[in-house]
C-alpha cells in the first residue's frame, strides 16, 4: 500500500489523511509518499509519529519515499519526525535552539510534570517566572500538555507523542498531541461501562469532556482533564480538535463542540488532540482557569473560609 | 504537633500527577489529621500544577474529613494559578461530601 501525503498536513485539513493512514487493510509493506507535502503542522506531526510507531509495532514494513523531493524534507528532520519514526537521512542544515519557537516530536514519558515544563518553557521562554509577559501561555501550554499526557498516558494503554510551535509572527501557537492507544471509547469499554460498547466515537469523546467522567473508577483526578481543556479552548476562543476511534470533536470561536466522523469511512486507533490558540488570549491564566472552571460546575460561591498563606 | 509538607521539597516544582498526589496524601496526611492540630500544605516555589494533581492532593482529604478539616489545613505559598486549583479541589470535595448525604 502507498500512501501519498498531501501538500499540506495540517490541523484544519486534517481528517482525510487521518482516515487515509487509519487505513486498517492488513498490507504488509506500507509506503509513505512525502514528495507532494509542503507544509506540516504539529498535529501532522504526531499523526505521522503515532501511526508509523503503531505500524511498526504490528509488525508492518514502513518505507518514506520522495523525502529528496519534499518542501519541507529539512523541518520534519529537525521537528525529529524522521528519528521518531526511525527513517535515517542525512541532515544539511546546523539545528539552532528551539527555546521560544517549537518543541520537536517527543515520546510522552513518565516524566509528564517535567515535560509540562519543558514544553511550556519552549512555547514561553520567560514564562518560568510568574510575573513575566509570557507566564499565562506557560500556565496554559503546561496545564494542556499535562492533563492530555496525563490521560494519554494513564487511560490510553498506548503511546503518545507531542510536538508544538509558536509563530511569533502571527501569535499563535499550535499544540498538538496523538497516541497509539485504544481511544476514549476503548478506554470506556476496558473499564466495563455498558454504554460505550453501544454509543458511537464522536459521542464518547462528548461524554469525555463532561465534568467528573473518568474512565476509571475511583480516579484520584477526578476525570476533569478534557473538561477543562476543552472549557479554556472555549474560553480563549481557540481552536481544538479530538479525533478518537472513528469520532471528530471540534469547538472553535467559543462556540459549543461540534461532532462528527471521520470521512470516507476513516478510524484513527488512539486519540488525537491538536489545540490552536492566540498568544495574547492567554494572559490571566488564573482567570481563565477560574472561569474554567465555574463554567463546568467545579468551582461554586465559596461555602467555607480557606487557610491561604503567603 | 504540627506538620509542614514541602511540596516542592517532594515533588519538584512542577505537578502534574494525581496518582502521585493520592499516595502523598495516603501516606503523608491522612494518617495524621487527626491527631495533629494543623497540616501546612507548603507550595513555595511550585510553579505549575494542574487539576490532576491537586485534585488528588485535596478533594479527597476534604471528602474524607469533612469541611472541618480545613480549619487545620494552611495553605501556604500559593500564586494564583495554584489558588484556583486549591479552591476548586475544595469545593469538589464538599460536592461529594453533598452527593453521599444525597444518596
Amino acid at each position: 500500500m502507498t500512501i501519498a501525503l498531501p501538500e499540506q498536513l495540517r490541523a484544519s485539513g486534517l481528517l482525510p489523511s487521518v482516515s487515509r493512514l487509519g487505513d486498517t487493510s492488513k498490507d504488509c509493506e506500507v509506503v509513505l509518499d512525502f514528495a507532494k507535502l509542503r507544509r506540516i503542522t504539529p498535529a501532522g506531526l504526531v499523526l505521522l509519529a503515532a501511526t508509523v510507531v503503531r505500524w511498526r509495532q504490528a509488525h508492518r514494513n514502513v518505507t518514506f519515499r520522495g523525502l529528496k523531493h519534499c518542501a519541507v524534507t529539512g523541518y520534519l528532520q529537525r521537528m525529529d519526525l524522521l528519528k521518531v519514526c526511525g527513517c535515517e537521512w542525512p541532515e544539511e542544515f546546523l539545528r539552532h535552539e528551539s527555546k521560544g519557537r517549537f518543541v520537536p516530536v517527543r515520546l510522552v514519558d513518565h516524566r509528564v510534570d517535567e515535560m509540562g515544563n519543558e514544553v511550556a518553557a519552549c512555547l514561553a521562554p520567560g514564562g518560568e517566572d510568574y510575573e513575566h509577559p509570557m507566564a499565562g501561555l506557560y500556565d496554559l501550554a503546561s496545564y494542556v500538555f499535562t492533563e492530555t499526557a496525563n490521560n494519554s498516558r494513564q487511560h490510553s494503554a498506548g503511546l503518545a507523542y507531542v510536538a508544538a510551535q509558536a509563530t511569533r509572527a502571527e501569535g499563535m501557537v499550535r499544540l498538538a498531541l496523538a497516541d497509539t492507544g485504544v481511544g476514549i471509547r476503548g478506554s470506556f469499554a476496558l473499564a466495563g461501562f455498558p454504554w460505550s460498547r453501544e454509543g458511537d466515537d464522536a459521542h464518547a469523546i462528548l461524554r469525555a469532556l463532561g465534568a467528573r467522567v473518568s474512565s476509571k473508577p475511583n480516579d484520584p483526578n477526578e476525570g476533569v482533564g478534557l473538561t477543562l481543556v476543552s472549557g479554556l479552548a472555549r474560553i480563549t476562543r481557540a481552536w481544538l480538535l479530538i479525533v478518537s476511534g472513528t469520532g471528530v470533536l471540534r469547538i472553535s470561536d467559543g462556540r459549543p463542540p461540534e461532532l462528527s466522523d471521520l470521512p470516507n469511512g476513516g478510524c484513527y486507533c488512539g486519540t488525537l488532540l491538536a489545540m490552536t490558540f492566540r498568544e495574547r488570549d492567554a494572559h490571566g491564566f488564573a482567570r481563565l482557569l477560574h472561569n474554567a472552571k465555574v463554567d463546568a460546575g467545579l468551582l461554586r460561591t465559596p461555602r467555607v473560609a480557606i487557610n491561604f498563606e503567603p | 504537633m504540627k506538620i509542614e509538607l514541602s511540596l516542592a521539597h517532594d515533588f519538584g516544582t512542577h505537578l502534574a500527577d494525581g496518582y502521585e498526589a493520592a499516595d502523598y496524601r495516603r501516606g503523608r496526611i491522612d494518617p495524621y489529621v487527626e491527631i495533629c492540630e494543623g497540616v501546612v500544605l507548603d507550595f513555595t516555589r511550585v510553579r505549575t500544577a494542574n487539576s490532576s494533581f491537586v485534585n488528588g492532593l485535596v478533594a479527597a482529604l476534604v471528602e474524607q474529613h469533612g469541611a472541618a478539616v480545613l480549619r487545620k489545613v494552611v495553605f501556604k505559598g500559593c500564586n494564583p494559578v495554584l489558588k484556583v486549583l486549591v479552591e476548586s479541589a475544595i469545593d469538589l470535595g464538599l460536592q461529594k461530601i453533598d452527593e453521599r448525604v444525597d444518596a
